[in-house]
């Protein structure tokens, strides 16, 4: 695999790369609003149309998100008549004490350390970008492949809250459930994965 | 030079579906990570060739891709309901007993309050996973018999757009994740249904992994063309 040039772009030859289904197709300026992908029918852009606006309004969304997620409560334990509600780094506290370190880092892995780490990468990379630093690309490059991949793995605390509600239902014994912050962790993860979506990788090597 | 070429490609194009241009156009691969024009090289399965500027992955060919998808979706699209379905297990704890399904998940989220929580988890966990078995198993099954109706380029989009919303891999280590947390507290017997989710986070997994877009795409352009 041989670049024609150190730097042509696909776009400096007046080529798109469709969105969806990676067909080169010859798109000109002029007319860029209204073509589509010869081979997919979705529509060509040189770039993710308002990309850099819309990486920017989700990821505020999703840092704004994530205080409510992690002060409010995330789950209820109901035992013997008392509750007690827990937060998601009560729940990770607890696991450690109990000596399940294991558990306690997958799950302060998925809760804590991936959100924070895609938002903290995505600020990086928007900034990078608004300041044209164009040093590490390499790195920012493999940065984003790795937000984009670990975006989904922080669904993992709101299944195990799921399965634990219907499980754990013995009536006046003990019974789990979600409680306050459950949709706002889910709004996070849902807008860091937006944030991925509308992102433009190519953005980094044009600026 | 290569802006030259690139402008005739331009012109040609648009004026006709261009058989010129076509081929033209086929020597030529750009990066999706950082749009760099790259010259097309032949792949072989098993391969993977990356961008030399940002490492971003072009072409991973695979083999046997059609049979492989197809065989390993039909699998899954069996194993669906059960594996959603039927319970996954159950605790006993002071002579109490309790089971539940993974649909029982979603319905007690939605009836707690939180159905945004609900929503969310019915999608990732049910409705995502089952529109990419059905898109990959009818795609593919459209391809294997190299049948290309007009709308198999909307599914096969359908199917790109879907693809990281299905969670079933996340589900399965939320599932493991429930086991650590309950088996100090309670005794816990596996049903049918943690059988047939496993197998059905490996199918489902196996089907997305021996899909290869760009021969997918390829043979859907390939089979359109005569018309």
């Amino acid at each position: 695999m041989t670049p024609l040039t150190s730097t042509l772009t696909a776009r400096d030859a007046g080529l798109a790369l469709c969105h969806d289904c990676r067909k080169l197709a010859p798109l000109s300026l002029t007319t860029a609003d209204a073509s589509v992908c010869p081979r997919c029918g979705a529509k060509l852009h040189f770039r993710k149309p308002s990309s850099l606006n819309r990486t920017w309004a989700l990821v505020i969304t999703a840092l704004i998100l994530s205080f409510p997620a992690n002060i409010l409560p995330i789950m209820k334990v109901n035992f013997l008549g008392g509750s007690e509600a827990s937060t998601i780094m009560d729940g990770i506290i607890y696991f450690f004490q109990d000596g399940s370190y294991g558990i306690g880092l997958v799950i302060l892995t998925a809760s804590i350390l991936v959100p924070c780490f895609k938002i903290i990468s995505m600020i990086l990379i928007l900034l990078s970008i608004h300041y044209r630093w164009r040093s590490w690309m390499h790195h920012k490059a493999l940065l984003f492949r790795i937000v984009e991949f670990i975006g989904r793995w922080s669904m993992l605390d709101i299944f195990v809250i799921a399965l634990l509600q219907v499980l754990v239902n013995f009536t006046n014994l003990s019974s789990i459930s979600a409680d306050a912050a459950a949709p706002y962790f889910a709004g996070v993860v849902l807008s860091t994965m937006f944030a991925a979506i509308t992102f433009d990788p190519r953005l980094l090597w044009d600026a | 030079m290569n802006s030259n070429r690139s402008q005739q490609n331009n012109t040609e194009a648009e004026t006709v579906h261009g058989s010129e241009a076509k081929s033209d156009l086929d020597q030529v691969l750009a990066c999706p990570g950082c749009d760099l024009l790259l010259e097309k090289r032949p792949v072989h399965p098993g391969e993977r060739l990356c961008c030399p500027r940002c490492d971003e992955i072009l072409i991973a060919p695979k083999n046997n891709s059609v049979n492989n998808s197809l065989a390993l979706a039909l699998t899954g699209l069996i194993l669906f309901p059960y594996a959603l379905f039927m319970p996954i297990m159950t605790l006993d704890t002071m002579g109490l007993k309790n089971s539940g399904t993974i649909f029982d998940g979603i319905i007690s989220t939605w009836h707690t309050g939180y159905w945004f929580v609900a929503i969310i988890l019915a999608l990732t966990s049910i409705v995502f996973p089952l529109i990419k078995l059905l898109l990959i198993f009818w795609v593919s099954l459209n391809l294997k018999f190299k049948r290309i109706p007009g709308y198999l380029p909307q599914l096969m989009r359908l199917y790109v757009h879907s693809d990281e919303w299905g969670m079933l891999e996340v589900l399965m280590i939320g599932i493991l994740v429930t086991i650590i947390k309950m088996h100090h507290m309670a005794n816990i017997e596996y049903n049918t249904g943690f059988f047939c989710f496993t197998a059905l986070m490996l199918t489902a997994l196996g089907s997305s992994l021996a899909l290869d877009k760009f021969e997918f795409w390829k043979q859907i352009e390939n089979g359109r063309a005569p018309e």
